[in-house]
C-alpha cells in the first residue's frame, strides 16, 4: 500500500513538473482531477503493474491533457517564475497559517487577560487565507510545497509500524478532540464573560463554529485556517487556566508557610525530655555560644517590666508568662499557650505526650 | 484507420453526451465513454476535455469527499453545455450523413 502511495506521489510530482508553466490556479484544478484519477487507478493495478505502464509516463499524460484542454504547448519556465515560486502565494499563505497558529497558541495563554491580543493572529489568518482562497478546497499547491511534503512524510510512517498505529489511533480521537476543543473554547468564553463582553462573543462564536470546522476541514482544506488556530487557542486557554490554578495553589501554599509559627508564634520554647516531662530553666545557646533569644512577645516583657523580680536571661526557657489578674510571672505549660503544631513537639516522643503528661491546668511558678 | 485521430474532433460531443444524464467525475466519464464503445479514449484526453469544457463555461464542478483517497471533483452540464450539445449533435449528424453519402457512392 505504501509503495503504491509512493508511486502515486511520484507520478503526480512528474505531472506537476510538466504543467508548471500553466497558471497555478489551473494547475491546482487539473491536479485535483488527476490526483483522484491516479489514486483510483493505483488501486486497480495488478501485482507488478506500475502507473507508468497503465497511463504512460507523467510527461506524456500531461502532454495529452494539455492538447485536449487546449492549453498552449509546454514552455520552459522562466527564471522569474522560479523566483516567484520561492515566495509564491501558497508558500506565504502556508507559513502565514503556521505562524498565526503559533501566535494564537501564545496569545491564547494571555487571551483571558487581554482578549484583544487575538486580533494579531486573526489578521494574519485573514490575510494568508485571502492569498489562496481562490485556489480550491484541496489547496494542492500548498500540499506540493517541499516543506508540506516533508511534514506529510513524517505523518505517514510505514504501515504497521508502531508510529503508524499511534497515528491511526490519534486520528480516531479527532472527533473527540473537536468536542473537547469546543468545550475549552466555551470555558474560555465563560471566564471572559464578566469582564469583556466582546471577547466573550468572539470566543463563544469560535467555539460554536469550531464544532463544524473540524469535519469541514477534512473536505475543504481552507477550513484549516480556522480549525488549526482554534485548536491552538483551545490549548493556549487550557495552559492559561492550568497556570492560573497552579499560581493560586502556589500562592496559598506559600502563605501557609508564612503562617507557620517560625516567625510570629515563636516567642517561647518548651523543652521536654524523652519521657515527655517538661524541662524548666533551660538555657539555649547556638554553636558560637550566643544565647538563642526568641523574639520577645508577651512573655519576657511582662516579667522584666513592672515586676521587681531578678532579671531572667532572655535565653532561658520556657519564658514565664504574666498573669494579668495578679501580676505574677508563671511558666505556663504549652498545652495552654504554645500552639500544638508539630514544630513544637519533641522529636522523640509522640505528639500527644506533652499535653497528657502536663495537665493543661497545671501552672508552676517560675521562681 | 486510427480512431484516436477521429476521436479528437468529437470528444467534446462525447463527453457532453455522457454528462447529459448524470454528473460524473473524471474517471467515471472515462469509464462511461469506454462502456459506450470508445475503447481507445485516453484518460488524459478526457481530463483535458473536461477542463476545456469547464473553462468554456459549459460545465460546472463540485467536490465530493471520499472516504479513502483524494476528493472527487464531479462535473455537471449546465444550460450553455446543453445548447452546445444540441448544436454539435446537429453538426455531427449532417456531417456523418454527408460522409455516409460519400462512402455509399464509393462503394456503389
Amino acid at each position: 500500500m505504501n509503495t503504491q502511495a509512493l508511486g502515486v506521489e511520484h507520478y503526480l510530482a512528474g505531472m506537476r513538473a510538466a504543467l508548471d508553466d500553466l497558471p497555478p490556479s489551473e494547475v491546482a484544478e487539473i491536479m485535483e482531477d488527476v490526483s483522484a484519477h491516479v489514486a483510483e487507478l493505483s488501486t486497480e493495478l495488478g501485482e507488478n503493474e506500475t502507473l507508468g505502464q497503465r497511463l504512460g509516463p507523467p510527461e506524456q499524460y500531461a502532454q495529452e491533457l494539455r492538447q485536449a484542454a487546449g492549453y498552449p504547448a509546454r514552455t520552459e519556465r522562466l527564471p522569474v517564475t522560479t523566483k516567484k515560486q520561492l515566495l509564491g502565494r501558497p508558500r506565504v499563505a502556508a507559513w502565514g497559517l503556521a505562524v498565526a497558529t503559533g501566535v494564537t497558541l501564545v496569545a491564547g495563554t494571555a487571551a483571558l487577560r487581554e482578549p484583544a491580543i487575538l486580533l494579531l493572529p486573526g489578521v494574519l489568518l485573514v490575510l494568508s487565507l485571502a492569498l489562496v482562497h481562490d485556489r480550491g478546497p484541496t489547496q494542492q499547491e500548498i500540499m506540493n510545497l517541499p516543506e508540506t511534503r516533508r511534514v506529510q512524510q513524517w505523518l505517514t510512517p510505514e504501515a504497521g509500524t508502531p508510529a503508524d498505529r499511534a497515528l491511526t489511533y490519534l486520528k480516531s480521537l479527532q472527533p473527540a478532540w473537536w468536542l473537547v476543543r469546543a468545550g475549552l473554547l466555551g470555558l474560555g468564553a465563560v471566564l471572559l464573560a464578566s469582564r469583556d463582553i466582546l471577547g466573550f462573543l468572539v470566543i463563544a462564536g469560535i467555539a460554536v463554529v469550531s464544532v463544524f470546522a473540524g469535519p469541514r476541514a477534512k473536505v475543504d482544506r481552507r477550513w484549516l485556517w480556522f480549525s488549526l488556530p482554534a485548536s491552538a487557542l483551545a490549548v493556549g486557554l487550557l495552559l492559561q487556566v492550568i497556570d492560573t490554578t497552579a499560581d493560586n495553589l502556589g500562592y496559598s501554599s506559600s502563605r501557609q508557610t508564612y503562617q507557620t509559627p517560625v516567625m510570629q508564634g515563636y516567642e517561647n520554647i518548651y523543652a521536654y525530655d524523652e519521657n515527655g516531662k517538661l524541662l524548666t530553666n533551660v538555657l539555649l545557646y547556638d554553636q558560637d555560644g550566643n544565647p538563642i533569644n526568641a523574639p520577645q512577645g508577651r512573655y519576657a516583657y511582662a516579667c522584666t517590666g513592672s515586676d521587681p523580680q531578678p532579671m531572667i536571661p532572655a535565653n532561658r526557657y520556657p519564658r514565664p508568662e504574666i498573669q494579668y489578674e495578679n501580676g505574677t510571672c508563671y511558666t505556663v505549660a504549652p498545652s495552654m499557650t504554645a500552639p500544638s503544631s508539630t514544630e513544637s513537639t519533641p522529636p522523640s516522643s509522640s505528639g500527644s505526650a506533652p499535653s497528657s503528661s502536663v495537665p493543661p491546668t497545671s501552672v508552676s511558678p517560675s521562681k | 484507420m486510427d480512431t484516436s485521430q477521429l476521436l479528437k474532433g468529437v470528444l467534446d460531443l462525447a463527453v457532453l453526451a455522457v454528462l447529459r444524464k448524470d454528473d460524473g467525475y473524471g474517471y467515471d466519464v472515462v469509464r462511461r465513454l469506454r462502456a459506450g464503445g470508445l475503447n481507445d479514449v485516453g484518460d488524459a484526453s478526457v481530463y483535458g476535455t473536461l477542463r476545456r469544457l469547464y473553462n468554456a463555461g459549459m460545465l460546472t464542478s463540485y467536490v465530493v469527499p471520499s472516504e479513502e483517497g483524494p476528493h472527487r471533483k464531479y462535473y455537471s452540464i449546465n444550460e450553455t453545455g446543453r445548447v452546445r450539445l444540441a448544436e454539435s449533435r446537429e453538426t455531427w449528424r449532417s456531417f456523418a450523413s454527408t460522409l455516409d453519402g460519400l462512402l455509399e457512392e464509393v462503394a456503389a
